[in-house]
């Protein structure tokens, strides 16, 4: 209780990073969601790397003297190379999807790979970048500044927001495209809007909570959200939920035991699926045999 | 002489630029109903989606004529196993996306029409399912509910693939009765898709017929006698 009330305490020395697990786990989710239901996994492992990829390239640049340095600068950069590796991929993603499942999978795995051997390969020749990056790589959530918390919640506010409004536009292209050239929607801008604020989310997240903590709240909270919901209007807000209830217990568990944030935040989520899956399970069991 | 809704002049259908269908000329009536026949892989599927601009023509013209001085609004209804049983959509819920051609980006869908999807599901008989998953439907209720949502757009041209297979035969007929009660009482032109000839022979007034890339068309009397059919399968058969 006492460690509760001074995580909440708004003097709290890791105050931004609460309100930046907090912000990661309500946002993911929800776009998380989409890629649940168009089967693009896949894409949710893929971009986060493509991410950190992202981020290590504006280090090297950084390092090599390519890039300028000012106050900042670091950031600046990360958030630049994060947001436009991921967006490229995304949008490169986007289109192979339109052309078949099977071409994305074999390019998702791809990317991935390619991303993360980057990643390292970047690193490995930049003394300056590495302290940084290996953070984020871990899931160290600690040092938040205020214009980062203020930049994360501006663009989570954009993705909530747009998701919201334009859910109708969203769910049909998403569930049943042909219908949707049918009724004369332009499929291409929804589909090109909807990526677009996946990546927006996801170079975000990686930024601040890095690829592996990115990935956890994408996928496991829209996972269990669907094992319990019966409608879309429960999965969608279950899986924000879970995401950001997860993300404060996470917090809690984290710093209560001295762990590292971000994975504490994953193996939570990873509990509380499977403890929806085993309730699933054992409830359908029980129905089966009083039946 | 009667008014068309429909030409395709010249028509080469296909994906990849290789032509299934390479000469595609046909002309549907203003309320009629039309079937499309063909066996597997003969291009129904790819012929509906050419004329709903789904898949461009790889040549050719696709023209539309305008009813009452306004465009001709599309009503489609797709193999139901196109639809992934992910989604935790509401059968009115789905009826409501036909809806989404008349309601502006970004806006709400308006009491009027879901006054209007309500009563597209009562019509198609499936209003005791709206509150039901979609994806928990059997067959036939997932069909009566697809057409309630192509209903639910106001269609002038009603273009349903492959309706009645993979359901039972008392499903079937009750689609098909649906089907022609809708055509009867809304006057709505009808191009569907099937392998089903007896069902076809039964319910349609005109036929297309899909055979070694060719476009064979006339009315039932003309293309379903006993003779014609043979005179096709055997052409098929060599």
């Amino acid at each position: 209780m006492e460690t509760l009330k001074e995580i909440f305490d708004p003097n709290f020395l890791l105050r931004n990073s609460v309100y930046m697990s907090l912000l990661v786990g309500l946002a993911c989710p929800l776009v998380g969601v989409y890629l649940l239901l168009r089967r693009l996994i896949f894409m949710g492992v893929a971009l986060p790397q493509v991410s950190s990829c992202g981020i290590a390239f504006a280090f090297a640049l950084h390092a090599w003297g390519v890039a300028p340095h000012f106050e900042g600068s670091e950031h600046t950069l990360a958030f630049v190379g994060s947001s436009l590796f991921t967006l490229t991929a995304i949008l490169a993603l986007s289109i192979l999807e339109r052309r078949g499942r099977s071409m994305v999978e074999g390019t998702l795995g791809t990317v991935y790979v390619l991303a993360g051997a980057w990643s390292i390969l970047l690193l490995a020749k930049n003394p300056y970048g590495e302290h940084g990056l290996l953070d984020r790589l871990k899931g160290e959530i600690i040092a938040v500044s205020n214009s980062d918390l203020g930049w994360t919640f501006a663009a989570f506010a954009l993705v909530v927001l747009a998701s919201l409004i334009f859910q109708k536009e969203f769910m049909l292209v998403s569930f049943d495209r042909e219908m949707a050239i049918t009724l004369k929607k332009n499929v291409l801008f929804w589909d090109t809007l909807l990526f677009l604020l996946m990546g927006l989310t996801i170079s975000m997240a990686v930024l601040s909570v890095g690829p592996l903590v990115t990935f956890g709240f994408l996928l496991l909270p829209p996972l269990t959200a669907h094992l319990l919901a019966s409608n879309m209007r429960q999965f969608i807000l279950g899986a924000t939920a879970i995401g950001g209830v997860s993300a404060l217990v996470g917090f809690y568990i984290a710093y209560r035991w001295d762990l590292p944030v971000g994975p504490t935040d994953v193996a939570l989520l990873g509990a509380v699926y499977a403890l929806a899956l085993s309730a699933k399970r054992g409830l359908a069991l029980l129905l089966k045999n009083r039946a | 002489m009667e008014e068309s809704v429909l030409t395709l002049g010249h028509v080469a259908v296909g994906y990849a630029r290789q032509a299934i269908l390479p000469d595609v000329n046909l002309n549907l009536r203003r309320g009629s109903f039309n079937g499309l026949l063909g066996a597997n892989g003969s291009g129904k599927s790819t012929l509906i989606k050419t004329i709903l601009g789904i898949i461009p023509p790889l040549s050719g013209r696709v023209e539309f004529a305008l009813l009452d001085g306004r465009s001709v609004v599309l009503g489609y209804v797709p193999q139901r196993d196109s639809l992934d049983s992910i989604y935790l959509l509401s059968a009115f819920e789905v009826v409501l996306m036909g809806t989404c051609g008349r309601t502006r980006p970004g806006g709400r869908i308006n009491l009027a029409e879901k006054q209007w999807a309500h009563q597209c599901l009562q019509e198609t008989g499936a209003d005791q399912l709206s509150r039901k998953l979609f994806s928990q439907l059997s067959g036939g209720q997932k069909q009566r509910v697809l057409i309630a949502r192509a209903l639910a757009a106001r269609p002038d041209f009603l273009l349903l693939d492959e309706p009645t297979s993979g359901i039972d035969a008392a499903a079937r007929q009750a689609v098909m009765e649906l089907l022609r009660r809708i055509h009867t009482q809304q006057q709505l032109t009808i191009l569907m898709a099937s392998h089903d000839l007896p069902m076809v022979r039964t319910y349609v007034e005109r036929v297309i017929w899909l055979h070694q890339g060719n476009v064979l068309q006339g009315s039932v009397a003309e293309l379903l006698t006993a003779e014609k059919i043979e005179e096709i399968l055997d052409l098929e058969m060599h």
